[in-house]
């Protein structure tokens, strides 16, 4: 079979798998659904697999989507190390969240299950569309679909007033990225007359259009190019829910577990990364741009991190280190250092999965409890998922051996080396978040396994999770373990698999990391340890300052300033528009029309006697005053 | 004015067109003012030979066929005319007890 065939059924597995399942799936048996949902995701794992290991490389087109004149778009798919890098994470972490859902969503009565499947293979087909398109227009068609299905899945049970509201809160966010995106496209369209990945780059490179004569070097920076980059950044920034478009992320909690593991930490939050990664041509060449997407990240990075310190909800305190992790790798693509940041991506996806999955069986095992101050004690009751949530914290902290260390340790010492300013300040910035970020996963652990348990406690003799849900999570647990073994050039010495194999598509690093940074890193993620160990003590330090807390726990009141400017403007204009507009001006007229003709009818259906005489005069009349004008009109 | 040779004996044409005139005014009268359904048939009779007098008359004078031709015509028509109002006369008697035409006014506004 030939590659493009097996590009394409990457897409179509899991698009099969969501139409069998919406069409038939709640009617089929129950297995089915637990073969089918998994399985096509597996599937497309394998295909990915075979892809990688025959170090395919190609830009497949298949048809010509639109044609008119000099605009055509094909549809087409571009095959690379960057975009099986991503099919890989996508397919292969979205396989065993998928198959966890399994045992998560066992309670689900029929159809519901069988929609939950549907949604995340819908997820799955959209995400890797996004990474597989091979032009601008089938990049937004994924970047739309992949807002549309985590909206399904946000509100997956809408029932609940609360996972409704913030399902539609972002899909909002995320439309006001998608708009950036596409104008952004259109810019690109206008400088390059192209919308083809191949088209626009090779554009970038010889400095103009692919239709013309090329004879110039590579382009300069120039206005347009600035507004098309910051304009795509204006997307990358929503999706990935970086400042100041963040406030979705952490009410998408409402979503089930596993849909938070899937899509808002290890996939499409880090859409806009890969966004980035995409783009280097551009961004190299649009150094405003280029350099903002460091500074939102490294900014976001901390502020997202402070704001996890006090809150008690344990997938909030995940959601908001997400954010904050995905600032890092903002930081990383934004300073040149793609593949550091890809491979933060990685393993991101491997510990935040593992971290959410075994918060899931700890939320399960709780009965829906989320509050972390209602736990405690679980490390002699729940002890796999212990070891393992146990194990996710520290490669979040970025504790040696584990894969976070290696991956954190990368971009930050990436940034420290860098020559210029920026490097240094955003260096400074993600220093001062590593030991935050020691701090508040130090407390979520402390809080919720350690101490004696919490006598608001709803259940007393927790059950461990069913092996469907332990094994994926083990499996995680594992790769977060070893994972950095592949990417040991934080230490000096080792492989370096995911730059050498990254750097063949993504700009390499253009400077060396000097070894000062290598000891600087060590010490980082030495006293970021400490203060998780530290955070054991920390409540008494947080109480002494209860402004900060306030200002925290409001989440810097972003949510409060956006309802005040946008939401209740908004709210006030469709008042006016509904009371002054809409009812006097709009109802009032449709109304008035008929009202108007129904007095007029009454007075002219007074005409109507009713008799036939009547009628025959007036006929007779009428032929009496014809003849008589005819007579007229003769006689003169 | 022409004159009409009538069995040998001539007459003006414009007898003919005063005697349809007149006729057609009775007719008229009559379906304005009976309230008989039956007479207000009989009455349209009464204007449409009104007419082909009129039309038989012309066409002598103008010594042309086509005004007889046309009279041939509406008496077709009022054959079928008549056959269509009295059956729908008659049905009406089956289903409604009507005293007059006026009892018909369902139409009035």
């Amino acid at each position: 079979m030939s590659y493009s065939v097996l590009a394409l059924l990457i897409l179509l597995l899991p698009a099969a798998g969501a139409i069998l399942l919406a069409g038939r799936g709640w009617r089929l048996p129950r297995i089915v659904t637990q073969i089918v949902g998994p399985g096509v995701v597996w599937a497309a794992f394998v295909v990915t697999v075979v892809l990688f290991f025959n170090q395919v490389n190609g830009d497949f087109t298949y048809w010509t989507w639109i044609k008119s004149g000099s605009f055509e778009v094909p549809f087409n798919l571009l095959i690379d190390n960057l975009s099986l890098f991503m099919c890989l994470v996508i397919t292969g972490v979205g396989g065993l969240i998928v198959t966890y859902s399994v045992g998560y969503m066992a309670h689900e009565d029929g159809p519901s299950y069988a929609r939950f499947f549907t949604y995340m293979d819908v997820f799955i087909f959209s995400m890797l569309l996004l990474v597989l398109a091979g032009n601008f227009v089938f990049l937004i068609v994924g970047w739309a679909l992949v807002g549309l299905s985590s909206y399904f899945l946000i509100g997956f049970w809408y029932e609940r007033r609360s996972a409704v509201l913030a399902a539609r809160k972002a899909f909002v966010m995320n439309v006001v990225g998608d708009v950036g995106m596409i104008l952004g496209a259109f810019v690109v369209f206008v400088q390059f007359h192209s919308l083809t990945f191949a088209g626009v780059f090779r554009g970038l490179v010889h400095g103009c259009a692919p239709t013309l004569s090329c004879i110039f070097g590579p382009v300069p920076d120039s206005g347009m190019i600035e507004l098309a980059a910051f304009l795509l950044l204006v997307g990358a920034v929503a999706k990935s829910a970086q400042l100041p478009l963040h406030t979705w992320l952490p009410d998408a909690m409402e979503g089930p577990t596993p849909v938070s593991a899937l899509i808002h930490a290890a996939t499409m939050v880090t859409a806009g990364v890969y966004l980035v990664g995409r783009m280097h041509p551009i961004y190299d060449v649009a150094v405003y741009a280029h350099g903002a997407v460091a500074i939102v990240g490294a900014v976001t990075a901390l502020f997202a991190a402070t704001i996890a310190i006090v809150q008690t909800d344990i997938k909030r305190v995940l959601a908001y280190s997400t954010m904050s992790q995905i600032g890092y790798m903002f930081l990383a693509v934004g300073i040149g250092a793609y593949s550091a940041g890809f491979f933060h991506l990685l393993s991101h996806a491997f510990f935040k999965a593992l971290l959410f999955m075994a918060a899931g069986n700890v939320i399960h095992a709780m009965h829906d409890e989320q509050d972390m101050r209602k736990y405690g004690g679980l490390w002699g009751q729940l002890r796999p998922t212990s070891i393992m949530f146990l194990i996710g914290a520290l490669s979040l902290v970025g504790a040696i051996p584990f894969v976070g260390f290696f991956s954190k340790e990368g971009i930050l010492g990436a940034a420290f080396s860098r020559p210029g300013n920026l490097g240094l300040t955003v260096w400074g910035i993600g220093f001062v978040t590593a030991l935050i970020t020691g701090l508040y996963t130090g407390r979520m652990w402390w809080m919720s396994f350690a101490g004696k348990p919490s006598a608001q406690r709803p259940v007393e003799h927790p059950h461990e999770a069913p092996p469907v849900m332990l094994i994926p999570v083990a499996v995680l647990a594992v790769l977060a373990t070893v994972g950095g073994l592949i990417q040991t050039r934080a230490l000096g010495i080792g492989p370096s698999l995911v730059s050498d194999y990254l750097d063949r598509v993504v700009t390499g690093q253009s400077w060396e990391e000097s070894s000062f940074a290598v000891y600087i890193g060590l010490v980082t993620m030495l006293v970021a340890g400490l203060l998780f160990l530290a955070a054991y003590r920390m409540r008494p330090l947080t109480a002494r300052f209860p402004w900060a807390q306030r200002v925290l726990e409001h989440k810097y009141y972003f949510d409060e300033l956006y309802n005040a400017v946008f939401v209740r403007t908004l709210d006030r204009a469709a008042d006016v528009g509904f009371r002054d507009v809409e009812t006097p001006i709009i109802d009032g007229s449709l109304a008035g029309a008929g009202t108007r003709t129904t007095w007029a009818a009454s007075y002219a259906s007074l005409l109507q006697t009713g008799y036939v005489r009547n009628y025959t005069l007036v006929f007779v009349a009428g032929a009496v005053i014809v003849a008589v004008l005819l007579l007229a009109r003769f006689a003169s | 004015m022409g004159k009409l040779d009538i069995g040998g004996s001539q007459l003006d044409t414009s007898w003919f067109l005063l005697l349809g005139a007149i006729l057609f005014t009775l007719g008229t009268v009559g379906v304005l003012v009976r309230r008989n359904p039956l007479i207000i048939l009989i009455s349209i009779e009464l204007m449409l030979n009104a007419v082909n007098l009129t039309l038989i008359a012309f066409s002598r004078q103008l010594e042309n066929i086509e005004g007889q031709l046309f009279a041939l015509m509406t008496m077709t028509v009022a054959a079928a005319e008549a056959v269509v109002g009295l059956a729908i006369l008659v049905d009406i008697f089956r289903v409604r007890d009507l005293e007059d035409i006026d009892d018909l006014s369902e139409l009035k506004g």
